[in-house]
């Protein structure tokens, strides 16, 4: 034909351009058709520029170029690939299938050890996924912002950060920034765990309410089962109910428009006006009964005093609001009604406060950032860290599960050289020996992701509760985890099952086949992957260990006080002198019962909050913890006395006496504390309060607090009343103990309901929470390591045994 | 069994790969079609046919020897085999059974 030679200058004419251009044609083309086609290309141009001139054929040939970049030409590499291999699939079942059913114990000790490593992979994404979703299901999420105070602390100055920054805000400010601020469009404030009685027809529970305004059913989504959401709490007697009340309470029937009563501090009247779904677990606001917020104990009190700092508050801003605008505007409104008290307190602080100091300042979170804000503390707050501290964990757990698993596909390697052989003999392709072992190990992943899957919904409710999370496996939770599960286990699969299919297919038939061999199959991969392996395993039992230990301080640390078989029942008669009565009576009561040592009161139980005071003693800042107790407080609990006395009910001076704990004389730089006046009162004429007794340090506080200045009164009237009741048993036996308390309760007050704690889990819930991650990350290692430490053992008895063996049945 | 079917362009590329026999590579292909039949094809179009030509089996390739025309880049000559030399037969026969059934109308006489 006449269309080629003769167009020996080509060479220098085919320039630079055109060589970049083939460059990328390389690039694109599978290796084995590239030269066919860059040859048709060059001879194309070769042609066109005798024909067309040079500029003319260049551009011709550029255009060629891009057409042959199409799937026809890019995506035949891996065409003719799955040509090949799919021939041999079938093939590749049948012996993964009979591999693993030949080492039965071995598969599925490695399927297990990953899919142990697969679930808590899915576990702790779960976690971080929750993490960042919380707080994002509301409608308005990205309007709605929580204000914060800052302020500068004249209470205990602390160089370092004399900043205390809070979510809880004046009474007064909400429906201040409603009507004065434009930006502004709904307000609402925000407390719960408050608690009262509930009362209905003959039904008496103590519930939990929620104070919020109006606004809060149309500010948040949370969806209302009935009542409408513009018109709830125009009445400040109107209640919003969740289904599990109305449930417990009304039954099946229609509870809208009935009255119920509940007892605060003092009964009210209530009537029923919507129905309100609960709020989901990943929400930083929850509710179980919603009042108006004008029925909150000293509501008008608060609402005038702009000192008290006493409710979360929240705002919805217009839409397109300017923040910066809004930022002024609060500054504006600290300053009116602000202004004057920080004046007054800074002139009165103690310690010098720079000019340019703000002495507070309004700050404001948007809803979905307020979950991980740990600086300004609230009931759900998380640290970010653990997020990344988790998916460390995860990764490390991940990356030892690989390991295991490379090491023990390794061990069993030398078993499979035979058949390495034969299939290489029989004229298998190194590549295909390559995908036949990435297949198996494939196999394998997926058995541990259907195992992993399995135990993810096992573990999940006790992760739960290790993270105090309410993770639920919604279908599109199980979707997202699916898709999780299924790339880690492809990661995972073809990552554990690379190193081990190259090193496998690398035999030489002959070599393999003759026999005698062994040490010279031994990956060389192998030692380090063991010594790392030991290496990661050591860290976590150490670690682990560490974290065991550390627990077991915190169980079982001295707290400075008996906390053995130590009843607490709130007494349920609101802040009055009510309370103190009846622990009187059930005193007098008890006394008959063996079964019950000890009943005292006191105004708040550990870890249900407190209260701690400020006051200046001799121009100095001082504060301390205030627990108002009765004689019988010290020897039901068992707080030593270091010196002094108890307080005895028949000497009436001792209401104006104290007993002071340790920290507190030491904060005083007593050296004779008997001898002392704490004049708390900021008493211009007296005194103050004469120390009758100090008690040895007893942690009143959490066990990670250091112990503070505290001191103990009488004086129920000015300190508050006795709310709370601790009932010490005499006997072993809880439950007969339990029962016969209950027994006098309900003899003693039919209508009030009997609610308990065991002071001990009640220390124990306190605890739990300070530590949820460290327990979080034991359990998890106590699972793992023994498994793991097993696997260490078995991969050195196999490597043993392995190499004396030698048999392929195919 | 429902054979392989070829697309018109498949077809056209088939039967110049049997004409131009030893000389069948994609750019003689190209121009055997502009000259025979004036139409314009697309080398990279030709390509991707006879790619597609040789997994159904209707051709083979081999790399001829280099040449000092083509930047020195050898050839990638395809040469039709049975299968497809069949393919094209039976082709050319349906279509010329299918022929014989169109009626003979002789429109030059209107």
């Amino acid at each position: 034909m006449a269309h080629d030679q003769n167009h020996s200058q080509s060479k220098n004419q085919s320039n630079h351009s055109v060589e970049n251009w083939l460059h990328l044609l390389e690039w694109a083309c599978p290796p084995s058709l590239y030269e066919g086609i860059e040859g048709d290309l060059l001879e194309q141009y070769e042609l066109d520029v005798v024909a067309l001139g040079e500029s003319k054929a260049r551009r011709k040939f550029i255009w060629s170029v891009i057409k042959f970049l199409r799937p026809g030409i890019i995506l035949r590499n891996r065409f003719t690939v799955s040509i090949i291999s799919t021939i041999m699939i079938g093939n590749y079942f049948k012996v993964a299938g009979r591999n693993i059913r030949k080492r039965k114990f071995y598969s599925f000790i490695n399927a297990f050890g990953l899919s142990i490593g697969l679930a808590f992979c899915m576990l702790i994404t779960l976690y971080i996924q929750d993490e960042k979703e919380f707080d994002r299901f509301h409608e308005n999420k990205n309007s709605i912002y929580r204000i914060e105070e800052k302020s500068f602390d004249t209470w205990q100055h602390d160089s370092a950060d004399p900043y205390r920054q809070s979510a809880w805000i004046q009474t007064g400010l909400a429906p201040a920034l409603k009507e004065e601020l434009p930006e502004v469009k709904y307000a609402t404030r925000y407390n719960s765990g408050a608690r009262g009685i509930f009362r209905y027809e003959e039904k008496v529970f103590t519930e939990e309410i929620a104070y919020v305004d109006a606004d809060f059913f149309k500010m948040f989504s949370f969806s209302l089962i009935s009542g409408n959401a513009e018109r709830i709490f125009l009445d400040k007697s109107e209640i919003v109910l969740t289904p599990a009340i109305v449930e417990k309470y009304f039954g099946d029937t229609d509870p809208i428009g009935k009255t119920i009563r509940i007892d605060i501090n003092g009964e009210k009247s209530y009537t029923v006006s919507g129905i309100i779904e609960p709020a989901p677990a990943n929400s930083s606001i929850h509710y179980v009964i919603l009042i108006p917020q004008e029925n909150r104990p000293y509501y008008d009190r608060n609402l005038a005093n702009w000192g008290n700092y006493n409710t979360p508050t929240f705002v919805q801003l217009i839409p397109k609001a300017d923040l910066t605008t809004f930022k002024t505007n609060l500054d504006k409104v600290v300053d009116k009604y602000m202004g004057k008290k920080l004046e007054e307190w800074r002139k009165e602080a103690v310690v010098p406060i720079p000019a340019d100091v703000k002495m507070m300042e309004y700050f404001f979170t948007a809803l979905p950032d307020m979950h991980l804000k740990k600086e300004i503390s609230w009931e759900k707050v998380s640290d970010p860290q653990y997020s990344i501290i988790l998916g460390g964990i995860a990764l490390l757990i991940m990356l030892i599960a690989c390991i295991n698993y490379i090491s023990l596909s390794l061990t069993t390697s030398a078993s499979r050289r035979i058949e390495v052989g034969v299939r290489k003999v029989v004229g298998a392709q190194r590549n295909q020996l390559v995908y036949q072992f990435s297949f198996e190990s494939l196999i394998l992943a997926f058995a541990s992701m259907v195992i992993g899957c399995v135990l993810v919904v096992l573990f999940l409710p006790a992760f739960n509760e290790f993270t105090n999370k309410g993770i639920e496996l919604t279908s599109t939770k199980v979707i997202q985890l699916l898709s999780i599960g299924f790339i880690l286990t492809m990661v995972v699969g073809l990552l554990a099952g690379s190193y081990p299919s190259l090193f496998l297919s690398r035999f030489k038939p002959a070599q393999v086949l003759k026999g005698g061999f062994t040490s010279r199959l031994q990956a060389g991969f192998t030692k380090p992957l063991v010594v790392l392996q030991f290496a990661l395993s050591a860290f976590l039992i150490i670690s682990s260990v560490m974290m065991y230990r550390q627990m077991n301080f915190i169980t079982t640390k001295d707290l400075g006080y008996n906390k053995e078989q130590v009843l607490v029942i709130p007494t349920q008669t609101g802040w009055n002198e009510e309370g103190n009565k009846v622990i009187e009576q059930f005193r007098t009561r008890a006394g008959n019962e063996p079964a019950i040592a000890s009943v005292t009161g006191a105004s708040t139980g550990f870890n249900q909050g407190y209260s701690r005071w400020g006051f200046k003693i001799k121009g100095e800042q001082k504060s301390a913890y205030v627990y108002s107790i009765d004689p019988f407080y010290l020897p039901t609990l068992d707080i030593q006395l270091v010196d002094g006395r108890n307080f005895d009910a028949a000497i009436a001076t001792d209401t104006s006496g104290i007993i002071v704990n340790e920290a507190l004389v030491r904060d005083m730089k007593w050296t004779d504390p008997l001898n002392e006046y704490y004049n708390w009162q900021e008493d211009s004429v007296g005194l103050g309060s004469p120390i009758i007794g100090v008690v040895k340090d007893y942690h009143f506080l959490s066990l990670e607090r250091q112990f503070e200045p505290m001191f103990l009164s009488m004086n129920t009237k000015e300190m508050g009343y006795l709310t709370t009741m601790m009932v010490r048993l005499s006997t072993t036996d809880v439950v007969s103990g339990l029962e016969k308390v209950k027994t006098l309760w309900l003899e003693l007050y039919p209508d009030k309901p009997f609610d308990y704690t065991f002071f001990r889990r009640r220390r124990g819930e306190t605890i739990q929470k300070l530590s949820t991650l460290d327990e979080h990350y034991g359990v998890g290692h106590r699972i793992c390591y023994p498994y793991f430490m097993f696997r260490i053992v078995w991969f050195g008895r196999n490597q043993c045994s392995e190499s004396h063996e030698g048999n392929w049945n195919s | 069994m429902n054979k392989d079917y070829l697309g018109e362009f498949e077809e056209l590329v088939l039967t110049m790969v049997g004409i131009l026999q030893e000389e069948a590579y994609g750019n003689a292909i190209v121009n055997e079609i502009k000259e025979r039949l004036g139409r314009d094809s697309n080398l990279s179009a030709v390509h991707v046919t006879l790619y597609r030509l040789e997994d159904k089996g209707f051709v083979k390739s081999s790399m001829g020897g280099a040449t000092n025309t083509r930047g020195g880049r050898r050839k990638r000559i395809f040469t039709i085999t049975n299968a497809g030399l069949a393919m094209l037969r039976n082709m050319k026969e349906a279509r010329t059974d299918l022929w014989k059934l169109v009626p003979r109308l002789n429109y030059d006489l209107l």
